[in-house]
Order: C-alpha cells, then sequence, then structure tokens
C-alpha cells in the first residue's frame, strides 16, 4: 500500500526517475518515519489550523484575483464575486468561515499545550515562534475585516485603530502608520491589503516553517511523564512506548481534515458571508461590533479606562509569550500545577464574561 | 527516554492502517473467490474517493476561475455621448459606453451610433472627417457612417449598430 513512499531502493516509473536523480528517499523517510509517544494526545488541533491556514491560501488567492483594493471599486468587486462569479459566494463564505475557524483551533491548540505543559524543557522555543504565529493569525483577521469595505468593516476599523492609538507613547505614531494618514481612507485599505495578502502570509508561512522544524526535532512531548533534563536524576518510569507517526497518526489527521472541510461547506452554505451598505465616512451606523475573538477587548474598553483597556492586553499577551521562562517546574500532570491550572481558569472565565457581555447589543 | 530502558515501538494495535493492512491480509486469503477479492475491492474504493474528493475540490476552483459573460457587459441604460453642439452634421466621436466604445456620427441622415471595435482584428474605429467615413487606423478598413457597412479593407462585416437618441440637443445612446 501506500507506506512504500519513500523507500530508497530503486523503485520504477516516474518515482524511480526522480529518485534516481534526487536521492529525496532518505530525506522523506527522516520526514515521515517518526515514533510518537504512544500516548501523546494532540486531539489535531495543531494539525487542522494548518490544514486551515492552507484552506486560506488558496480561496484567498482566489479571492484576490476578483477583489479590487481601492475605496471605489472595493465593495463593488466584492459584491460581484459574490453574486456574478461562478461559486464566488462558495469559495468568499469558506475563506470567512476558515478565518473563523482558524482563530478557533489555534487558541484550542494553545489550551492543549497549556494544559499538558508542552511548553515546558526543551519546547519553550516551539511555545515563543507559537507566539508569533497567534500574533500574526490575529493579524489576518484584523486587516482582512476591512476589505469589503461595507459599514461595519469600515466603522470597526476605524474604532479598532483608534484602540491601537491609545498606547501609551507610541500610540499615535502607531494610529498614523496603521491607517497611512489621519484617516480610514484608500491609504488604509491599500495598506490593509497589502498585509494581509503579501506579508502576512509571507510571515506566516516563514513561522510555521520553524514551528513544524521544531515540533520534527523534538518529536511530540508526552502528557504523562516530564522530560528528561540533563544533569538531573532522571524519574522512574515505564519504557517509553511510541507508534509510527506515519501512517497511523497521518491518516487521523487526514481524517480529520475531512471533517473539518465538510463542516466549512455546511457553514459556508447555510451562513454565508454577507455584505453591509458600502462604507460612508459619514455615516456611522448603529451597533458596530467587532469579530467575536475582539469582543472581550471591546467589552473591557467599556469598562476600564482606555490606557488600561489597551495595555492589559498587550501585558497578557507578553506574559502568555514568556510563559515558559518563568513556569520552569517539571510537573506537567494538571492535578501538579494547581496554580498555573487556577490561572488559566481564571483567565478564561475573564474572557468568556468578557466576551458574554460584550456581545449584548 | 535516557533511563536506559530501550523505547517500544508498537505498530497496529487499535485503529491503525496496519491494523487494517493485516486484516485485509487474512480476509483475502480466504474470501478470494470472485473476481474482486476484498483487498482488491478496498483500494478502488480508496482510488475512487480519493478522485472524487480532489474533483468535487477543483470543480468550484475551475468554475471560479472562468469569467462569467455577464460580469464585463455592463449594466443596460443610456450614456450620454455628447450634443448636438459638441458634434454637429458631419462630425463624429467615440465614446466608451460601459466598458465598450462606440463611434457616433451625426450624418445628414441622422445620428448613428456604432460598435467601435473594428470587425477585422478588434482596433478601435475613429472618424475621418476628411474621408467622411469611419476608418480602423490598424489596416485601413473603411465603413459607410449611414449604415456600419464595409466600404472598403479587409473588415468581414458590418460594424454592429447601436441605438442613438436625439433628446433636446442631448444625444444618448442606449443599452442593454
Ligand atoms: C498558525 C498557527 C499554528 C499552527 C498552524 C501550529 C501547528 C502545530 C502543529 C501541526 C503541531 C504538531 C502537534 C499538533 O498538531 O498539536 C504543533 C505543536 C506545537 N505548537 Fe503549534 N501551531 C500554531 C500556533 C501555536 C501557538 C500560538 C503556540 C503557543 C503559543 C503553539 C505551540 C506549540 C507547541 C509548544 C507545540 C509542541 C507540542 C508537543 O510537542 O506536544 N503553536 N503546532
Ligand atoms: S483591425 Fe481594423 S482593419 Fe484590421
Amino acid at each position: 500500500m501506500t507506506t512504500d513512499v519513500g523507500r530508497s531502493e530503486a523503485p520504477g516509473g516516474a518515482v524511480g526517475w526522480v529518485e534516481t536523480r534526487l536521492h529525496l528517499g532518505p530525506f522523506l523517510n527522516a520526514l515521515l518515519h517518526v515514533p510518537i509517544p504512544r500516548n501523546a494526545k494532540t486531539f489535531y488541533l495543531g494539525g487542522i489550523t494548518l490544514f486551515l491556514f492552507g484552506i486560506q491560501v488558496v480561496t484567498g488567492t482566489l479571492l484576490a484575483l476578483y477583489y479590487s483594493p481601492t475605496p471605489d471599486a472595493a465593495y463593488e468587486s466584492v459584491l460581484s464575486i459574490t453574486s456574478d462569479v461562478s461559486f464566488g459566494w462558495l469559495i468568499r463564505s469558506v475563506h470567512h468561515w476558515a478565518a473563523n475557524l482558524m482563530i478557533l483551533f489555534l487558541a484550542l491548540h494553545v489550551l492543549r499545550i497549556f494544559v499538558q505543559a508542552a511548553y515546558k524543557y526543551p519546547r519553550e522555543l516551539t511555545w515563543l515562534v507559537g507566539g508569533g504565529l497567534l500574533l500574526i493569525t490575529i493579524g489576518f483577521g484584523f486587516t482582512g475585516y476591512l476589505l469589503p469595505w461595507d459599514q461595519r468593516a469600515y466603522w470597526a476599523t476605524v474604532v479598532g485603530t483608534e484602540i491601537a492609538g491609545g498606547v501609551p507613547v507610541i500610540g499615535p505614531a502607531l494610529l498614523l502608520l496603521l491607517r497611512g494618514g489621519a484617516e480610514v481612507s484608500e491609504a488604509t485599505l491599500g495598506r490593509f491589503f497589502g498585509i494581509h495578502v503579501l506579508v502576512l502570509p509571507l510571515l506566516l508561512a516563514g513561522l510555521l516553517g520553524l514551528h513544524l522544524l521544531f515540533v520534527h526535532q523534538q518529536g511530540l512531548a508526552n502528557p504523562k511523564y516530564p522530560e528528561p533534563r540533563p544533569g538531573r536524576p532522571a524519574p522512574a518510569r515505564p519504557p517509553e512506548r511510541l507508534k509510527p507517526f506515519f501512517p497511523d497518526y497521518i491518516l487521523d489527521e487526514v481524517i480529520a481534515w475531512y471533517a473539518v472541510l465538510a463542516a466549512l461547506v455546511i457553514l459556508a452554505s447555510l451562513f454565508p458571508a454577507g455584505l453591509e451598505p458600502k462604507a460612508d465616512p459619514l455615516v456611522t451606523p448603529e451597533h458596530i461590533k467587532p469579530e467575536w475573538y475582539f469582543l472581550a477587548v471591546y467589552q473591557l474598553l467599556k469598562v476600564v479606562p482606555e490606557t488600561v483597556g489597551v495595555v492589559a492586553p498587550v501585558a497578557l499577551v507578553l506574559v502568555i509569550v514568556v510563559l515558559p521562562l518563568f513556569d520552569r517546574g517539571e510537573e506537567v500532570l494538571p492535578r501538579r500545577r494547581p496554580i498555573a491550572i487556577a490561572c488559566a481558569v481564571l483567565l478564561l472565565v475573564a474572557l468568556a464574561v468578557l466576551t458574554f457581555y460584550g456581545a449584548q447589543v | 527516554m535516557s533511563e536506559g530502558l530501550p523505547p517500544v515501538l508498537e505498530e497496529g494495535g487499535d485503529r491503525t492502517v496496519a491494523g487494517v493492512r493485516d486484516g485485509l491480509g487474512a480476509a483475502s486469503g480466504a474470501g478470494g473467490t470472485g473476481g474482486l477479492d476484498r483487498r482488491r475491492f478496498i483500494r478502488w474504493l480508496l482510488g475512487f474517493s480519493i478522485v472524487s474528493s480532489l474533483a468535487m475540490i477543483v470543480t468550484p476552483i475551475i468554475g471560479f476561475l472562468i469569467p462569467s459573460r455577464t460580469a464585463t457587459a455592463g449594466v443596460g441604460g443610456r450614456v450620454l455621448a455628447g450634443t448636438l453642439e459638441s458634434l454637429p452634421v458631419g462630425s463624429g466621436a467615440v465614446v466608451a459606453v460601459g466598458a465598450k466604445p462606440a463611434v457616433v456620427v451625426n450624418t445628414s441622415g441622422g445620428v448613428k451610433a456604432y460598435s467601435a471595435i473594428c470587425t477585422h482584428l478588434g482596433c478601435i474605429v475613429a472618424w475621418d472627417a476628411a474621408l467622411t467615413m469611419i476608418v480602423c487606423p490598424c489596416h485601413d478598413g473603411r465603413f459607410s457612417p449611414a449604415t456600419g457597412a464595409v466600404v472598403s479593407g479587409p473588415p468581414p462585416a458590418p460594424l454592429p449598430p447601436l441605438t442613438a437618441v436625439v433628446e433636446g440637443s442631448d444625444i444618448y445612446i442606449v443599452t442593454g
């Protein structure tokens, strides 16, 4: 069956033709045939996030073929993608839903890593690079939201960039840099488009390569036993039980992807991406809301002074990114890490409450 | 893994490809009576699933890439092409109607309008006041201002007529 991939003894046909020239066999073997702990449980969350990024690259490239990034044409081009271009509504709605699911599965991925303490030695750098991936993914959401140039897009960006302007000291400069001028205008749309389709994809692809390289080098964490550390006596434990990454793990992963693809098409069909009236810089609509994943910050800004509301989320993200630097205990089981787990639960409850109230009209 | 006990690599076990493979091996030995044993059947099913999944993904992508015919036609309606003052009898002009050019000529027989896309190889024709004819600059195709018919040159067909309407002194081209 398919287990022959990468075997180096001269295979025939096209595979053999390439193999005699490039000798990729050993490389693919090293890539695919890694043993992973039998009790590793990733719930395929990182892989699903990866799959969703792939979907975004494909659907985003397609959308870019018809989209025009100017205030005069953006709205009409989105309208025509939705109504004129065959399957345009599907491609656009899948892009919309995959963006939301990517944030969701990314959050679950981080939560899994946290609960299993997979950020501890030796995986601190994987977590750190992950922090970069998280920021970039949020950046995708923020810049992509403006592109349809409808009322919601426009005013959410006015408010969003205004919030960035509230950062102490660098706020005003940041505001100007984001908007490309004093107001949200043609310059802003051009910038957001460039960042959304060029800068962020390249950054994400690069960091993702590092992230996966690190995971490959270190293997998956075992959620039951701490990693043995150099210079310390290894704790007593049964022999490591392993299973092959290929094909066992990959097969399950692909099944998960298939289910996610089905979910995407169903969501896109039942709840297609909508479009509000065209952006009007002179009329602010009532009840402008950001995407659901910004609602907590949005609500926080309603109840605390602006500086606090801006600084608190930034500080929180920084603390999360450097978490492995100060949480250096060896324990990995949640019940042996009561403080870490309590902090996480507290944070989740706070986010849930803020999001809930933020969603109220 | 440094504690000395060797790691154990377990193939098979719960739901794995290895498990499926073993099961198939056992089954195909016993039940290979017809031409199609279970292993070949499953392999065929797998191939079919992969091909149909790919088709399902590629179809909307290809459909999306094919430009829609209606998208460029523009909306129907009226386009102001000029006035009787700007376009006196004996003169003509090329104007944009949506995304497409039209040539408008004020002839002694009334205001006429045609598509300005030459029927030969697609250059844009112009009004030649000296020749009093619609002339294509590319290969000197010439068209009659009164009917759009080919007078001379390589164009194989007359220019398609458009509807020109005069209201007061305004000249409109009506499409759609
Ligand atoms: C675009 C975003 C991301 C993608 C596509 C991604 C993808 C992956 C994949 C495929 C794995 C292999 C294991 C699994 O599937 O769970 C993994 C592992 C890991 N990720 Fe991510 N990741 C992303 C963001 C993050 C973030 C934001 C963090 C943390 C701040 C993070 C931290 C880690 C760590 C520490 C591991 C190693 C886990 C282990 O060894 O068990 N990742 N990632
Ligand atoms: S294209 Fe007009 S004459 Fe050849």
